[in-house]
């Protein structure tokens, strides 16, 4: 085991790490099917310092510490996770389960959309309601899950000016508004909001008072003039923009022999 | 003893479970995404030609939603999510015909998926919700009400009780009697329950009143007013405990839903519904059709 940084590893797992190494212990976090970067990154918080997280793994809440190995699972319904479970996670519940859990789990957001107060679309693209131009998938529960967890992070595949837009066709999830820093307060929305956005290209955060997004970090590779050039709105942009930090060789090992043992992280 | 002191089975089948559905109707759908689709029943509704249902699929709906829609028995869709996971990004169907205005949607959140339900259990007109407060969903969905509590003085959402007529859902097991019990977690199946004007439940088996007995803890759904015994009846979906979904087959659904959604050539589908759904007599011929090597090369462990 080693904290010293990886020689080899690829985008997806550097991602992986980041959100590791911004998730503490003791947090609640639901792990999907769906979206293999934040589940790892999950899993390798879970596994190198997160002893006493509550995973919500296929609709049950389990501690996965002392499994030697994680598959994964295509659907979220696998119900063979049941052989982790220590409770279940009963859908139709998770209405009640806000003050004692919600407030204190995480969560992860994508969208077709969104705009640079990390507010976030899934509906469709479109000025017409009733005739989108692409009709989306549905806002899930993004929109409260927004408001009703600890904090949410902003993750994507895609970081294009298609995704990152001047304005939003329709708000599935509200991020901070319209801006500023009292803007969610003023609206009585409790939760901290989205704290990190997560692209293939980069790392980005939200300015203190005007919750504009801000680039944090390039990915290795990765110029500030790419980020730009994807961005469709004017993004901050620090003097000196670091390169997100590589993970460590334990971390590459825990994921690649306990969490991603079929590489789909490695795949490009 | 007496007849009308027995207790009343309430076992039929699935053909007959089915013909509870009539045009025009509000039927809510059990499961979530790839699970516990009470399919039996479903195929046999498309196969009556039933039109202009309200639609409400689970939390999280799946390609079941997609199919009623692409055979052309949805005129609404209530749902906050209608896709496959990886297999379907967004439901083929759900996608083109709400591009096209053929269907209506009922735009919600998973969070008003559940109040609206709730308010219909409570025999309350809505409930009021505080997540998606400052998001776009009272714009494109003119039902639900931003508001100021009475108490508090806080702006809040109105979300208006979702009644169905009848839920259909699929479950592990139940006594002949409507206890039904299911493995996992049943996700919002009992929400379904509790909203609607009557409940069918389809099984897995149907088990002696002894079995519900040892586990009273489990029994998730009292007096179901319908039950119908439907082995495999969530195939292709998964249904815990039993069998996971039939990935296959769920791609040859997909493939040819992509087939109508990108060109316009319904072939493929019509091919897909006369194998499944219009061709097969019942269940157990669509069953047959599927095969056993199939259906019982689809287990979890």
């Amino acid at each position: 085991m080693s904290a010293e940084t990886a020689k080899d590893y690829t985008t997806k797992e550097l991602m992986a790490a980041f959100i590791a190494n911004d998730l503490e212990d003791g947090l609640g976090i639901l792990v999907g099917a769906n979206l293999p970067v934040p589940r790892a990154g999950v899993l390798l918080a879970h596994l190198t310092h997160g002893p006493n997280m509550r995973i919500i793994i296929s609709f049950t809440r389990a501690n996965l510490v002392n499994e030697p190995v994680l598959e994964p699972f295509e659907f979220i319904t696998d119900w063979r996770a049941s052989r982790w479970a220590e409770a279940y996670y009963i859908h139709s519940d998770f209405i009640d389960y806000i003050k004692r859990y919600g407030m204190n789990e995480i969560f992860f957001i994508g969208g077709l959309q969104f705009d640079r107060y990390g507010n976030s679309n899934l509906i469709g693209i479109g000025n017409d309601y009733k005739k989108l131009k692409f009709r989306g998938p549905g806002g899930v529960g993004s929109g409260d899950k927004g408001a009703h967890c600890k904090r949410y992070y902003i993750y994507t595949n895609s970081h294009s000016k298609r995704t990152f837009v001047e304005r939003l066709d329709f708000v599935t999830a509200y991020g901070w508004g319209e801006g500023g820093r009292d803007a969610r307060k003023k609206m009585g929305i409790p939760g901290e909001g989205p704290r990190y956005v997560i692209t293939p290209l980069c790392i980005m955060d939200f300015e203190e008072e005007s919750k504009r997004m801000r680039l944090k970090s390039t990915h290795p590779g990765i110029s500030v003039q790419d980020v730009i050039d994807n961005t469709g709105f004017e993004l901050i942009v620090p003097e000196n923009v670091p390169t997100t930090t590589p993970p460590t060789e334990t971390q590459i090992q825990v994921l690649r022999n306990r969490i991603d043992l079929e590489g789909i992280l490695r795949r490009k | 003893m007496p007849q009308e002191m027995q207790r009343k089975k309430v076992v039929i089948d699935e053909t007959e479970a089915a013909g509870w559905i009539k045009d025009g109707m509000t039927i809510i759908i059990g499961g979530f995404i790839t699970s516990s689709h009470p399919m039996a029943i479903l195929r046999r509704i498309i196969k009556n030609g039933v039109r202009n249902l309200t639609v409400i699929g689970s939390a999280s709906s799946g390609l079941d939603v997609d199919l009623l829609i692409g055979a052309g028995c949805a005129r609404k869709v209530i749902s906050p999510y209608v896709a496959g996971e990886a297999i379907a990004p967004i439901g083929p169907f759900f996608r083109v015909a709400a591009e096209r205005g053929e269907i209506d949607v009922w735009e919600i959140d998973e969070s008003m998926y559940y109040c609206g339900l709730r308010a219909a259990a409570h025999l309350l007109p809505f409930m009021p919700w505080r997540g998606c407060v400052g998001t776009s969903y009272p714009e494109v969905n003119p039902d639900i009400k931003v508001f100021r509590d009475p108490i508090n003085n806080e702006t809040l959402l109105a979300v208006p009780a979702i009644k169905p007529d009848v839920a259909i859902l699929h479950a592990a097991v139940a006594d002949p009697y409507g206890n039904v019990q299911h493995v996992g977690t049943g996700f919002g199946d009992r929400a379904q329950h509790l909203a609607a004007d009557k409940t069918i439940v389809q099984v897995e088996k149907i088990v002696p009143n002894e079995e519900i007995r040892k586990e009273p803890a489990k029994t998730s759904i009292v007096g179901a007013d319908a039950l119908v015994r439907a082995p495999y009846g969530a195939h292709p979906y998964s249904s815990p405990g039993f069998y996971i979904e039939d990935l296959e087959h769920l791609k040859e659904y997909v493939t040819a839903a992509n087939v109508y959604a990108k060109s316009g050539d319904r072939g493929p589908f019509d091919a897909y519904l006369e194998k499944y759904i219009f061709g097969p007599k019942d269940h157990m011929e669509y069953l047959e059709r599927t095969g056993i090597r199939r259906l019982f090369s689809l287990y979890e462990y």
